[in-house]
């Protein structure tokens, strides 16, 4: 299978999927993954992270499908499905056909954290098994929105 | 029998289901009985994982979360 690169959906930090305080994203159940803590002030643009169509889209979270079937979900924040939406602003449709990079929705990962949530995003290679995926930024770094972040070949 | 129906029967039926929602690779279901929730009952339906904390059961099962919980609905 060709090697799809997975765009960093978010600008922030890297961080292991294992730190993410949930235990679908941290055991992997969904499949493999890396997580970006968002920037509280550039954090607020959530982009498709490859080229597909958008097969999921909460306000929250979304679900990007390569036209071979490979799949990447990126949720914003943890537990944010709480939030009904409010502070979320989507820019797309689910059905659409999107490019890597398009900004799909916006958001306030501040505001998420002053609500005593996690802003933290998962970006999961849904259904992968764990050595189909291979990091391509390091944990600890810091990456814009729209920089490599797995590759999943 | 459907899957909607089997994880509907293991989460104890309509009467303990306070409040069901999909997240994209989930179930979030409040019951009332925690204890009438068969764990390998759902996963012999096809979830993933079954992650509890008291009322708050969370069934995992991917992608086809919100199809799962419309079509749970319409058996309730």
């Amino acid at each position: 299978m060709t090697a799809l690169t997975v765009l960093a959906p978010v600008t922030g930090t890297v961080v292991d999927v294992s730190e993410v305080d949930d235990p679908v994203f941290s055991a992997g159940l969904v499949g493999p993954g890396l997580a970006i803590e968002p920037d509280g002030v550039r954090g607020g643009e959530a982009v498709a992270p490859i080229t597909g169509t958008i097969v999921k889209l909460h306000p929250h979270a979304f679900v990007v499908q390569h036209e071979d079937g490979r799949a990447v979900l990126v949720h914003l924040g943890i537990d944010t499905v709480r939030l009904g939406g409010e502070g979320f602003t989507t820019h797309a449709s689910e059905g659409d056909v999107v490019r890597r990079g398009t900004v799909l929705v916006t958001w306030d990962p501040a505001a998420v954290r002053d609500g005593g949530r996690s802003a933290v995003c998962p970006v999961v290679a849904l259904e992968a098994t764990p050595d189909a995926v291979d990091r391509l930024a390091q944990v600890g770094t810091m990456v814009e929105h729209g920089e490599d972040l797995l590759t999943w070949g | 029998m459907s899957k909607a129906q089997q994880i509907l029967d293991a989460l104890g039926g309509d009467d303990n289901i306070v409040d069901l929602e999909p997240c994209i690779t989930r179930l979030r279901v409040e019951v009332e009985d925690p204890a009438k929730v068969n764990d390998a009952g759902l996963t012999a339906a096809g979830a993933i994982a079954v992650v509890r904390s008291g009322i708050a059961i969370q069934v995992i099962v991917g992608p086809e979360a919100d199809t799962l919980a419309s079509d749970i609905e319409d058996l309730r």
